[in-house]
């Protein structure tokens, strides 16, 4: 019998990403979800809207040395260097035990060339159980592709149309907060044929032990993420929901559903939980249930009502 | 995630605390080498939990008791170290793969480098508890001086040797606990022995290299900075050879915290 205050199970939490159809809002971020089964003793996966994986290239990568993290004010460094198995063992060791959730599959695409992310993307599309592909073109802490791709509207646009050429699967293209104007990326990347742009990934940092005056990091720079650069994530989910069509992903410092209610509000069709996995795993259940209880609370029945309603 | 509350958190050295904490029977037991992801309830002030190995594991009719004995090093334990009793923590756990007890050696040696002592005196009573009397053991701490030598008492009352060295030979024998190894190794039979280490890097990288004309398994608890602590984050990466001989990327957190010494990339530390 179907709790008739159970707004998950009713679909009232559901969203359209294009194609995709997600029964909430609430992905994990590619890179602080692993590939699932990480976090399978702490939540119930079939309860989250997506899983987007860890970035997938051609062949296995081993990452950056270590240290690869640092803690900073509300915030942490990384520098993983986008350590993964490769797409073909994700394909043999992971997918089959993703597949037996009711919960939508992204696979997060990386290469260092544009003919990398097409091979990555086409071995993706042709296996079962992969629901969308999340572009990565926004990596900082890789030495070729990543961010190379993503700071140059024209590099986007290119990675983007070629990746939709070689799929029929939703394209998510994942954006860089380290450029002048998102936005510029954002029409980029909609004009190429994208399907959803999710932002923001991690802004580029540093940090120093200055009692031995050596960074913090092995790689000397990483990406920030965490509360820190939640009001920026913010700041710029607004301002490219206001300028494209497609639907956006909010992404940065989600750790609450009141941060996650923000995103949304601004206008944000989806948001991902990355850094707050960490911190609590239960942290996207709690959003799902805080969600939830502010659409009763607000008498909202669909995340129509709620997407883009700011009141300015 | 599990909400504890402290029992005691005392000072037990210039930098050291020993805290103990009351959680629900739920809480499965740990084996030696397992640790927790600890952190005072709701953050109180750090964003990431800390990894800290467990010292000691009380099971109770309706609760247990998890000991853990740190040391100051950064804001995340600075914060640990102001909670008194009552106060509450946040606990994931027990975490990682802890030592691996085969119970065919006869010839146990257990070496301890600073803090290295909380998982290897945890260790100790294990032993003591599965394999009394089944058993020859030997156990070296080793700290920088007199005053870092934590948690002798609790392991002087068990079975075994207790050897120490200190920095600066204000206890014990003057070097570094390392040096106390070719003692106990000399003319020892490999198939029969198994050391289990625990320490800083340094320590451990020294210990492979002697080890490493002998043929004397060893196993290593090892130390890295974590945050989520099961294995989702990639941060805790470590080099190490798989079966083939491949160097391959493990994660400390849940492959670890220990590894066969001799599978751990040792150049790339």
């Amino acid at each position: 019998m179907m709790n008739k205050n159970d707004y998950n199970k009713q679909g009232k939490l559901a969203v359209e990403i294009g194609a995709l159809k997600l029964k909430n809002p609430v992905m994990t971020a590619s890179g602080t979800f692993g590939y699932g089964e990480e976090y399978a003793p702490y939540v119930d996966l079939n309860r989250l809207g997506a899983i987007i994986v860890k970035g997938l290239s051609l062949k296995p990568r081993h990452g950056n040395p270590s240290p690869r993290i640092m803690e900073t004010p509300a915030g942490m460094l990384n520098a993983i260097g986008l350590q993964n198995v490769g797409v073909k063992s994700f394909i043999r060791d992971k997918l089959p035990y993703l597949r037996q959730f009711d919960t939508a599959i992204i696979a997060n695409v990386y290469g260092e060339t544009i003919e990398e992310y097409l091979r990555v993307s086409e071995i993706l599309t042709k296996a079962d159980g992969v629901h969308a592909l999340e572009i990565n073109v926004s990596c900082p802490n890789v030495k070729k592709g990543g961010v190379a791709f993503g700071t140059d509207p024209d590099m986007v646009a290119e990675v983007t149309k070629r990746v939709k050429g070689a799929t029929d699967l939703p394209v998510i293209v994942k954006l860089s907060p380290n450029v002048t104007d998102i936005a510029v990326m954002a029409k980029a990347a909609e004009a190429a044929g994208a399907d959803a742009v999710s932002l923001i990934n991690t802004i580029t940092g540093m940090s120093v032990d200055v009692e031995k005056r050596i960074p913090h990091l092995k790689n000397v720079t990483g990406g920030l993420s965490g509360p820190a650069i939640k009001p920026i994530a913010l700041r710029m989910v607004w301002q490219v929901a206001a300028q494209i069509h497609i639907p956006v992903i909010g992404v940065g410092g989600i750790m609450s559903a009141p941060d996650a209610l923000e995103f949304l509000i601004v206008g944000a069709r989806a948001i991902q939980v990355g850094t707050a996995n960490f911190i609590d795993p239960r942290a996207t259940m709690n959003i799902i249930e805080g969600i939830e209880a502010y659409m009763k609370r607000h008498h909202v029945v669909a995340m129509d009502d709620l997407v883009g309603s700011l009141r300015i | 995630m599990w909400t504890g509350t402290i029992n005691f958190n005392n000072r037990i050295g210039p930098q050291h605390l020993h805290m103990a904490v009351r959680l629900p029977t739920e809480f499965m037991d740990p084996v030696p080498g397992q640790f927790v992801m600890i952190r005072p309830a709701g953050g109180g002030g750090t964003l990431l939990s800390r990894p800290l190995s467990i010292y000691q594991f009380v099971r109770n009719q309706d609760h247990v008791i998890l000991e853990l004995l740190y040391r100051v090093v950064g804001h995340g334990t600075e914060l640990l170290s102001q909670l008194t009793r009552a106060a509450e923590v946040n606990i994931l756990g027990p975490l990682g793969r802890g030592f691996r007890i085969d119970k065919t050696p006869s010839h146990r040696i257990l070496l301890a480098g600073g803090m290295g002592v909380a998982p290897i005196t945890f260790l100790a009573d294990y032993l003591e508890g599965r394999l009394a009397g089944k058993y020859e053991l030997k156990i070296c701490l080793g700290a920088k001086s007199c005053a870092e030598i934590v948690g002798m008492e609790r392991i002087k009352g068990m079975q075994g040797l207790l050897n120490i060295a200190t920095d600066d030979g204000s206890l014990g024998s003057c070097g570094l606990v390392t040096d106390l190894l070719p003692n106990f190794t000399q003319g020892c039979d490999p198939g029969k022995t198994m050391i289990f280490a625990c320490g800083p890097m340094a320590m451990l990288k020294t210990l492979a290299e002697q080890l490493a004309p002998t043929g004397i398994p060893c196993q290593v608890s090892i130390e890295e900075r974590m945050a989520c602590g099961v294995g989702a984050c990639l941060g805790c990466a470590v080099t190490v050879h798989d079966r083939r001989g491949k160097r391959v990327q493990k994660s400390v957190c849940k492959d670890g915290p220990v590894f066969n010494i001799e599978d751990i990339c040792w150049d790339q530390i």
